[in-house]
C-alpha cells in the first residue's frame, strides 16, 4: 500500500489553512469564469497563471486545479439555468438540464448535476491514485526517444481521433508548432523566426494564444449571436436538494458507465467535451426512457456531468506522468508547471513526490469543497448574469487584456491577443479545432528538443525510434496507426461501400 | 437596423480566405527558417529543419483545405456572416481595438476607464454619472488587486507618472 501512505503524506501537505483557503478562492473564481460567457476553464487558468509565478508550486497547482473544478461546475450552472453552456464540455448538459429547469425542477437539476459531477471527479481521482504508483515504474525507462514518441502519440491522436476535418486539425496544430519555434532556439541559441523584432526573442507565449483564442474568440462569437439571457430564477430549496441526493443511487448504472467513459477519454486525449457527448449518447441508447431524453430526463443530466468531471480530473494524470495533457486546460497547467521550474514526466513522481501527492490529495478536498460551495453560491452567480452585457462584456475584455499583459509585462502581448482572438473566432466558425494549437504551443519546444536530442544520441538515424526499446517501438507504432487512422478508415469505408454498391447493381 | 440581414460573407469566401491566410503563414515560416539551415547536420537536424517542415506541412494542408472548401461550398448557399451579425462584431471589436491602442500609449488603467465609460454610454445607453462610477471603481479595484495585493504592476502611462503613482 505504497500509494496509500503517499496519499496520506499528500493530505498532510494539502490540509493546511492556507491551502484550504486557496482551494476556496480557486473554486469561487472558477465558478465565476465558468459562469461568465467568454471566460472558460483554459482561459481562466491562463489569466490566473501569471499571479502564481512567485508562489510555491504546490500552492500554485492547488489554486489552479481548484479553479478548474470550479469552472466545470460554473459551466453546468449556466447550462441548466440559462441554456448557455459556460464551457464547451457542458453543452450536453443543456439538452435535459434546461428543460428540467423550465419545468420548475431547477434545484433538482442543479443538485443532480453537482452531485454526479462530484461523483465523476471522485471516481477520477481514485483512478489517478491507483495508477500513479504504477507510473513511477516506467520513469527510469524514459529517455529522449520515448518522450518524443509519447508526444507524437498525443499529436497523432488529436488528428486521428478528432471529429472534424483531419487537415484542419493539422493546420491548427502545425501553426501551433510554428508559433512555438519563434524566439531563441534552446539547443543552438539561434533567434528563429523573429524577423528582426527584438520583442519576439522571448517567443510567443501560449498564454496569450489561449486568452485570444478561447477568451476573445468566444466573446466575439457570443456577441455575433446577439446575446439573450433567458434565465430561470434559481432559488435553492433545501428539501429539493435532499430529494435529488436521495435519487442519486437510482442512477448508479449511468454514474458508473459515465465515469468509466470519462476516465478513458480523460487519460487518452479525447477530452471532457467528447466524453460528455459520448456518455449522453450511450445513456440515451441504453435507457428505457429514450423518448424522454431532451425533454428533461434526469439521467440526461447525470450522464454528461459525470463524464465531464471524471474526464477533467483524469486529464491531470497524463499531464503529470507523461507531460502529455489530456485537455486544453491541462495543457495550460502543464505550461505553468514548466514555468514553476518543474519538468512534467515520470521523473516528477520520483523527484517531487510532495508536489504530485499534494496535488492528488488536494483534488479530493477541492472537489468536495467545490460541490458544497457551488450549491451555496448558485443564486449569487446566477445574479451576475443578470447584469447587462454592455457592462459585463467590456469588463471581461479588460480582464483578458490585463491577463495578457501580466504574462511578461510586454505591450506586444496586448497586440498579439487581438489577432489570436480573430483566429479563434474564425477557426471555431469554420470547424478548425483549437485545442491542438494550444497543445502544440505548449509541447512544441519539448517535442522538438526530444527529437533533436534523440538524433544526437543516434547520430542522425531515425531508427532509434524503433530500436531504442520495445516501449518506444510500441508507442511509435500506435502513433502511426492513429495518425493515419482517418485514411485507413476512409479506405475501409470506401472498399465496403464499393462492394455494397456492386452487390446492389449486380 | 434589424431589417438589414443580407449575407455579408459566404462560407465559401471565408473557407478560401482562411486557407490562403494559413498557407501564407506557412510560407512565411518556411522563408524564415531558411536563415539557419534546414538540412541535416552532424548532430541531426539543423535549427531551421523543424520549422521549415512545419511550414511546409501547413502549406500542403492549407492547399487541401482550400480544395475541400471550394468543393464543399461551391453552391455558395451557406452564409458565414449576415450584415446584422457583422455590425454586432464590429460594434464589439472596434472599441476593443481602440482600447488596446489607447492602452499601449496611456497605460491599461486609463485605457480601461475610457473603454468601459464609452461602451456603457454609447452602446449601453447609461447615464454619465453611473458610467463614470463603474469605470473608475473598476480601475481602482484592479489597482488594489494587482499593484497592492499581488504586486504585479500593470502597464502605466504618462498620466500615472504625472500623478506620481508607480
Amino acid at each position: 500500500m505504497d500509494n496509500f501512505s503517499n496519499l496520506m503524506d499528500g493530505f498532510a501537505i494539502a490540509f493546511s489553512f492556507f491551502h484550504l483557503a486557496l482551494m476556496a478562492v480557486g473554486v469561487l473564481l472558477g465558478i465565476l469564469v465558468g459562469v461568465l460567457p467568454g471566460l472558460g476553464a483554459p482561459n481562466g487558468v491562463s489569466l490566473l497563471l501569471p499571479l502564481t509565478f512567485t508562489m510555491d508550486p504546490v500552492s500554485a497547482i492547488i489554486l489552479l486545479t481548484s479553479m478548474y473544478w470550479g469552472a466545470l461546475f460554473g459551466g453546468s450552472t449556466t447550462s441548466i439555468l440559462f441554456n448557455i453552456p459556460g464551457e464547451p464540455s457542458s453543452v450536453a448538459t443543456t439538452f435535459d438540464g434546461y428543460p428540467m429547469a423550465q419545468q420548475g425542477h431547477a434545484t433538482h437539476a442543479l443538485t443532480l448535476a453537482f452531485m454526479s459531477a462530484g461523483f465523476g471527479a471522485m471516481f477520477g481521482v481514485v483512478v489517478i491514485t491507483v495508477l500513479s504508483g504504477w507510473v513511477t515504474q516506467f520513469a527510469l525507462k524514459f529517455s529522449s526517444p520515448e518522450y518524443f514518441a509519447v508526444f507524437l502519440l498525443t499529436f497523432a491522436s488529436f488528428i486521428g481521433m478528432g471529429s472534424g476535418s483531419a487537415f484542419k486539425a493539422i493546420v491548427s496544430m502545425m501553426l501551433g508548432f510554428a508559433f512555438a519555434t519563434v524566439g531563441m532556439d534552446g539547443i543552438s541559441g539561434n533567434m528563429r523566426l523573429t524577423f528582426g523584432f527584438s520583442e519576439l526573442v522571448k517567443g510567443i507565449s501560449f498564454l496569450v494564444a489561449v486568452i485570444g483564442l478561447f477568451g476573445l474568440g468566444e466573446l466575439m462569437q457570443t456577441m455575433e449571436e446577439g446575446l439573450r439571457f433567458d434565465g430561470i430564477h434559481a432559488r435553492i430549496r433545501i428539501r429539493d436538494v435532499f430529494k435529488a441526493v436521495a435519487s442519486m443511487p437510482s442512477h448508479w448504472m449511468t454514474l458508473l458507465r459515465s465515469s468509466l467513459i470519462g476516465c478513458w477519454m480523460g487519460i487518452t486525449p479525447g477530452g471532457p467535451t467528447a466524453a460528455s457527448f459520448m456518455s449522453y449518447g450511450l445513456a440515451k441508447r441504453f435507457s428505457r426512457r429514450k423518448e424522454h431524453f431532451g425533454k428533461g430526463e434526469p439521467a440526461g443530466v447525470v450522464a454528461p456531468e459525470t463524464a465531464d468531471h471524471s474526464a477533467g480530473t483524469c486529464a491531470i494524470l497524463p499531464m503529470l506522468a507523461l507531460g502529455v495533457p489530456g485537455s486544453a486546460t491541462a495543457a495550460v497547467m502543464m505550461g505553468g508547471l514548466m514555468i514553476w521550474g518543474l519538468t512534467p514526466g515520470p521523473m516528477l513522481f520520483i523527484e517531487r513526490p510532495d508536489f504530485v501527492w499534494g496535488t492528488i490529495a488536494s483534488m479530493y478536498l477541492g472537489n468536495v469543497m467545490a460541490v458544497v460551495l457551488v450549491l451555496a453560491t448558485v443564486p449569487m452567480f446566477a445574479a451576475i448574469l443578470r447584469i447587462p452585457f454592455s457592462i459585463i462584456g467590456p469588463m471581461i475584455v479588460v480582464v483578458c487584456f490585463i491577463g495578457a499583459y501580466t504574462i511578461s509585462g510586454s505591450r506586444l502581448d496586448l497586440w498579439l491577443a487581438l489577432p489570436f482572438g480573430i483566429l479563434g473566432y474564425v477557426f471555431k466558425k469554420l470547424g478548425y479545432p483549437i485545442a491542438p494549437m494550444v497543445l502544440a504551443m505548449v509541447l512544441g519546444d519539448k517535442a522538438e528538443d526530444a527529437f533533436r536530442q534523440s538524433m544526437m544520441m543516434s547520430k542522425g538515424s531515425l531508427a532509434i525510434f524503433w530500436n531504442n526499446s520495445t516501449l518506444v517501438a510500441t508507442i511509435m507504432s500506435l502513433a502511426m496507426l492513429l495518425l493515419f487512422w482517418p485514411m485507413v478508415s476512409m479506405i475501409i469505408r470506401h472498399l465496403r461501400g464499393a462492394e455494397h454498391g456492386r452487390r446492389i447493381s449486380a | 437596423m434589424r431589417t438589414t440581414s443580407g449575407v455579408l460573407l459566404t462560407r465559401l469566401t471565408m473557407e478560401v480566405a482562411t486557407a490562403l491566410v494559413t498557407g501564407l503563414i506557412g510560407a512565411i515560416v518556411c522563408y524564415g527558417s531558411l536563415e539557419f539551415g534546414i538540412g541535416w547536420g552532424d548532430a541531426g537536424p539543423q535549427p531551421g529543419y523543424f520549422p521549415f517542415y512545419v511550414g511546409l506541412i501547413v502549406i500542403i494542408a492549407s492547399t487541401v483545405n482550400l480544395g475541400f472548401g471550394i468543393y464543399h461550398h461551391r453552391d455558395r448557399v451557406e452564409e458565414f456572416l449576415t450584415t446584422e451579425q457583422g455590425q454586432r462584431i464590429l460594434a464589439f471589436f472596434g472599441p476593443m481595438f481602440l482600447f488596446v491602442l489607447v492602452s499601449s500609449f496611456l497605460g491599461l488603467y486609463v485605457g480601461m476607464i475610457l473603454y468601459l465609460f464609452s461602451v456603457m454610454v454609447f452602446q449601453g445607453g447609461y447615464r454619465l454619472p453611473k458610467a463614470l462610477a463603474v469605470s473608475l471603481i473598476t480601475a481602482i479595484a484592479n489597482y488594489f488587486l494587482f499593484e497592492a495585493w499581488f504586486k504585479v504592476p500593470l502597464l502605466k502611462g504618462p498620466l500615472e507618472a504625472l500623478l506620481g503613482i508607480h
